[in-house]
């Protein structure tokens, strides 16, 4: 088996050319947790890696109006970066955080856990509820996908042949953020079931936006605008919560795999989605 | 301080050995459960790569195995488990035999396999093993069957006629993986006709024997090396990459390394799955008159030590009980999954856990605290077990008591489970050592103790020192090579310890009286010292050891035993492990998350010879046992494992022990093996305070599903018989 | 083909492909203590520091190494105050999983010299050790943490 190319590009431009030619002989290598699996274990053999460590800018984390996280970033430095545990967006800390462990988040990126959508990941569930974008560059510019949008099935995104995701955008979260991670084995598992919650609760207590994203049990997160309507304008019950969280486990479509099974899913939905709101009932 | 090689990384495990023109090797693996193998095609591999197929060892033993042979070494006419070797292939680098194996080209015809032990008994099963000879002391009696282990004592089933409440259930334990961190790895080479293997093999002994009857050759034309194994636990027993290695070394004239990838141990061996029918039956006052076990182990496509498997789980399943009218009938089933064998907790684990449960369920029924319960039925010293062995040495009650007060048992029994077992250890069995004076005045131990990483040269270094009357540092181990350590049965079911204490005195009484001759003395007028040997009252006679250089003494240590494969009855263990656990836990009502919050063990140590190895021994037994009580089970669909990574099989990490504690209960006069007692103890008390907390669970692992689905709040589906469905957890 | 690396403070030319691993390449240059169990990740034995920081070096493809400073346990030296008390304690048992909890223990206790019992276990929970030396390895890295501080 002939060895393949090996190419570090130094500028956007260069790897964006370098993908445009390539084609699908190429893989993108970002942190390389998802690509080293394959290639170690055979389960994809490529012509010839883009490398992107060396692309300038894509390791930057800057907090305005929005969360910017270049796609090189690892889910370590959201994890520990100062200026986003003192800032709104702490919660994003804590979701990268609740990723495998500090080895793996030593390496694995804020772009490559996107681009991979592999369905059992934490930050596209909280993302997905916050609004997150991602920016996808190509030869001919720039555009903006929302992440529930750039995610559509397993291991399947919205990202264009010539496309590199070069940042993710984070709005500002409302004032009530939570994401839990629900291990049904060890410690160390990824998620069974991932949700996440954002909600703007004013001043006496009043829901005026909720947004309720279920990961890790289909292709994509889900959210249930519908389901969560009832929440809006009023305090949030415990008995809003139980009917969000029936909801939701009747609308998900759930999968069986080693940390669950599909009914297992639903039924886990329902308790979890309605602990996440009772937080906010409280 | 020097650090330890262990410790730096230095250190050379099984995988780590190499040769000058060593060939790496790689197999070609059964994507069926069962099939025909129609043709094997290796003319697309590049010349300079050596391929190894049925052809290529036409001229060999054509099936080995420890108990039962029936294993080829590579596939002949049918492959019977997904995993199955079809062909190998050795080649100059990793890379290279990778790339080859994908080059062999394979026919199947795929036939039905069957994947459920007692399904696999059914008349409409395929049979696995056609014309194979079984061992007159094996029992086949049944499709499939390659051992059936019975016993009855007493009256039998009509026991239950004396009882005034029977209780009865349906158990099931599932596969488990050994995750030995390093896989394993086979070094062979032949010089001169003479095969030379280094293996990380814990049965050294086994595995020459084996290669000699397979190779054709006497026992003295095979040498086996003992690598260091990163961790074992039962996988790295009896022949594993021993025979495809060998083999490929004969054809390519070179030495051959095999190291399997991680994916390839799910499918080399594993945990006997297991499925039990118990009926438990006492007078109304807590007094056990008669117990009966039905089990079925599935040993996979091939017997390995399933046939001894299924016997020691048979009697442990019974339990410490006096117990009146026994029967056992454990059934050792071949199916098309891949083989099962030794396991740390070897059969107790699956047998203590149906038993333990039922234990608990007359408690139950009866209204009898479960403590009080076993203390009232435990053996006691003098007492006959259902083998007809009469018990000394008894612990059982020592240890239960221990376990029960560690959670403040008598406080509440709110979430808590007890268990308490009795272990066999290989029986019969045979230890050799030698103790020799070296040039340098040092005592070389020459012993086949392998190394898994249970620190046996510490201990057989302060059981010489202690013998001899020497400080430790003293005595060195010698090289494991059956070229130069004496015979020894093998490293397995915690004997060790036991067995070469005993040996090792023999020995270092052997040494003295070999040394009193050389001074012309009675042994009981010898004085060894660290700064030599001499006689008492005569200083001047004193020489330094280096001077006596050559002197070796010999011990033997032998245990009778062995139980008759009809009755039951017999002598089923020179000595008895013994051991209790307690558990208390915290449910998740809506998810089915079981958080320990207290366990505790205690077992029987008797004299601890090397205490932080004692008690990392028993630690890590205790681990193992929150392993295979909440999460560790291989999954199979239609024979394939659907789970063999390490994110799909999890073992436990830091963050699932909880804080543990744990006795050592020491006395006695013997030193004993401790490496598993803690193994099957742990999950049945775990599943009797899950039981408590109101999840009567019959399986493991439980996992928060089953947990959840077994709320007797949900209404639990028990079935009629244990053909029956088994969807109640 | 050909990449530069500095292993212990000592420059290397690691030999590899470039789709093979940081680990496989570093086998090959004779670093035994980088040893494969799991091969995605998970189990933490290939564990190396790259510019001190913990990664798997099973995931790792060895080009994207170039240039980096490398810690393995090879380079340690005696009186390295974690190894020692990993050996004073009994830390480990088969040995085959210690260089990678020595060398998640070195950078946790780099950046907080005074870890809580739980920081411990969290930063080591990536680490796995089959014959299960969990709390011994804790009681080493407490201890390791108190001399580092003296």
């Amino acid at each position: 088996m002939e060895e393949p190319e090996w190419h570090s590009p130094a500028s956007i431009e260069e790897a964006l050319a370098l993908k445009v030619r390539l084609g699908d002989a190429a893989t993108v290598v970002a942190g390389g947790t998802f690509t080293g699996i394959l290639v170690a274990n055979d389960l994809i053999r490529p012509h010839a890696f883009i490398h992107l460590a060396r692309l300038p800018g894509l390791d930057r984390i800057e907090i305005g109006d929005e969360l910017h996280l270049g796609a090189m970033v690892t889910h370590r430095r959201v994890e520990r970066s100062s200026e986003i545990r003192e800032s709104p967006w702490a919660c994003v800390a804590e979701c990268f955080a609740s990723v495998a462990s500090p080895r793996i988040r030593n390496q694995a990126t804020v772009g490559g856990v996107l681009c991979d959508a592999d369905y059992a990941s934490d930050p596209p569930t909280l993302l997905v509820a916050l609004g997150a974008r991602v920016r996808l560059r190509s030869p001919s510019g720039e555009r903006d996908v929302l992440v529930a949008d750039f995610i559509k099935d397993h291991y399947e995104t919205a990202l264009g042949a010539d496309e590199l995701l070069i940042d993710v955008v984070v709005p500002r979260p409302p004032r009530h953020v939570t994401y839990f991670k629900f291990k049904s084995r060890s410690s160390e598992d990824r998620p069974c079931v991932g949700v996440a919650v954002a909600a703007e609760v004013d001043d006496s207590g009043r829901c005026r936006s909720l947004r309720v994203v279920v990961g890790a049990v289909s292709g994509r997160p889900q959210e249930f605008p519908q389901a969560c309507a009832v929440a809006l304008g009023d305090r949030i019950t415990i008995d809003v919560a139980t009917e969000i969280g029936h909801q939701y486990s009747e609308l998900a479509s759930t999968l069986s795999d080693v940390r669950g099974s599909a009914a297992y899913r639903k039924r886990l939905i329902a308790v979890l989605v309605r602990r996440s709101l009772e937080t906010l009932a409280a | 301080m020097t650090l330890d090689p262990r410790i730096t990384g230095r250190f050379e495990y099984g995988q780590d050995q190499q040769v000058e023109g060593m060939l790496h090797a790689r197999i070609l693996r059964s994507p069926h459960a069962h099939a025909k193998v129609l043709s094997i095609n290796t003319s697309e591999v590049p010349q300079q790569v050596v391929t190894l197929t049925r052809d290529d060892v036409a001229d060999l033993e054509p099936l080995y195995g420890p108990m039962v042979k029936d294993q080829p070494i590579v596939a002949r006419e049918r492959v019977l488990h997904v995993g199955d070797a079809v062909a190998a292939v050795a080649a100059g680098t990793p890379r290279e035999a990778e790339e080859a194996i994908a080059l062999v080209e394979v026919e199947y015809e795929e036939m039905p396999g069957v994947f459920d032990p007692v399904d696999a008994t059914g008349d409409a099963a395929p049979l696995l093993h056609d014309g194979i000879e079984i061992p007159a002391e094996l029992r086949p009696d049944g499709r499939n069957i390659c051992h059936r282990f019975r016993l009855q004592s007493g009256l039998g089933q009509q026991g239950f006629e004396l009882a005034d409440v029977v209780v009865e259930d349906t158990f099931a334990v599932a596969a488990a993986a050994h995750v030995a961190m390093e896989p394993h790895a086979t070094l062979a080479y032949w010089e001169e006709g003479r095969l030379h293997v280094i293996t990380g093999t814990q049965t050294p002994f086994n595995v020459r024997r084996d290669l000699a009857a397979l190779f054709r050759l006497s026992e003295e034309m095979i040498r086996i090396v003992v690598a260091p194994m990163g961790g074992s636990f039962g996988a790295k027993t009896f022949m594993r990459l021993e025979p495809i290695t060998a083999a490929l070394a004969r054809k390519a004239r070179r030495p051959v390394r095999a190291v399997l990838t991680r994916g390839e141990e799910f499918l080399t061996v594993n945990r006997h799955p297991a499925r039990f029918h118990i009926r438990l039956g006492a007078t109304r006052d807590g007094t056990f008159v008669a117990k009966s076990v039905d089990a079925w182990w599935d040993t996979g496509a091939y017997a390995d030590c399933g046939p001894s498997v299924c016997t020691k789980g048979g009697y442990a399943a019974i339990g410490p009980y006096r117990i009146p009218n026994v029967t056992v009938d454990s059934r050792c089933v071949y199916t098309n999954l891949p083989p099962a064998g030794a396991f740390r907790g070897y059969a107790a684990t699956q047998g203590v856990w149906a038993s333990e449960r039922v234990t608990d369920l007359m408690a139950g029924r009866l209204e009898i605290d479960p403590l009080e319960l076993r203390l009232r039925n435990l053996l006691r010293d003098g007492d006959r077990f259902a083998t007809g062995e009469v018990m000394r040495d008894v612990r059982f009650a020592a240890c239960l008591r221990a376990a029960a007060e560690a959670v403040d048992w008598s406080e509440g029994r709110k979430n808590k489970g007890l268990a308490v077992m009795l272990k066999g250890m290989q029986t019969p069995s045979r230890t050799g050592v030698a103790l020799e004076i070296d040039a340098g005045g040092h005592i070389l131990l020459r012993s086949a103790t392998t190394d898994m990483g249970q620190r046996p040269d510490i201990a057989q270094r302060n059981l010489a020192a202690e013998a001899l009357g020497l400080s430790p540092d003293l005595i060195a181990v010698g090289p494991n090579d059956t070229d130069l350590v004496p015979f020894d049965t093998r490293t397995t079911s915690s004997r060790s310890t036991f067995m070469m204490s005993n040996a090792i005195r023999e020995a270092a009484n052997d040494l003295r009286r070999k040394i009193a001759e050389r001074f012309e003395v009675a042994p009981e007028d010898l004085v060894l010292s660290d700064e030599g040997a001499g006689v008492a009252g005569s200083p001047d006679l004193s020489r330094p050891l280096a001077d006596l250089a050559g002197l070796r003494g010999d011990g033997t240590f032998v245990t009778p035993g062995g139980l008759d494969p009809d009755t039951g009855q017999g002598i089923a263990s020179s000595h008895w492990h013994q051991a209790a656990a307690s558990a208390e836990v915290r449910v998740d009502p809506e998810t089915g998350v079981t958080s320990i919050t207290r366990l505790h063990t205690a077992v029987y140590a008797g004299n601890v010879v090397d205490r932080p190895g004692a008690e990392l021994q028993n630690e890590g037994s205790t681990i193992f046992g929150i392993g295979t009580a909440l999460f560790e089970g291989i999954v199979f669909e239609g024979g394939q494992v659907t789970n063999g990574n390490l994110s799909d099989y999890e073992i436990p990490s830091i963050l699932d022990v909880p804080d543990f504690t744990y006795d050592l209960l020491e006395g006695g006069e013997h030193s004993h093996g401790l490496g598993e007692m803690a193994v099957p103890v742990v999950p049945a008390a775990i599943g009797n305070a899950v039981a408590a907390a109101g999840h009567p669970v019959r399986n493991l692992p439980m996992s928060a599903e089953a947990v959840l689905g077994s709320s007797t709040s949900q209404g639990l589906r028990r079935p009629s018989s244990p053909q029956g469905g088994w969807e109640g957890d | 083909m050909k990449i530069a690396v500095q292993v212990n403070n000592h420059p290397v030319e690691l030999e590899s492909r470039a789709d093979e691993t940081l680990l496989t390449a570093m086998r090959r240059a004779g670093f035994r203590s980088v040893r494969l169990t799991c091969g995605i990740g998970v189990c933490g034995v290939c564990t190396v520091l790259i510019d001190g920081q913990p990664i798997s070096s099973c995931l790792v493809l060895a080009p994207a190494a170039a240039g980096a400073g490398i810690t393995t346990t090879e380079g340690l030296h005696d009186g390295d105050p974690i190894a020692t008390a990993f050996q004073e304690l009994s830390a480990f048992q088969c040995g085959y999983c210690t260089p990678g909890f020595i060398l998640t223990t070195r950078a946790l206790l780099l950046e907080n010299p005074d870890p809580a019992d739980d920081e411990i276990r969290h930063a080591l929970a990536g680490n796995l050790c089959r014959c299960g030396s969990y709390l011994k390895i804790h009681q080493a890295v407490r201890r390791a943490a108190e001399s580092m501080r003296r």
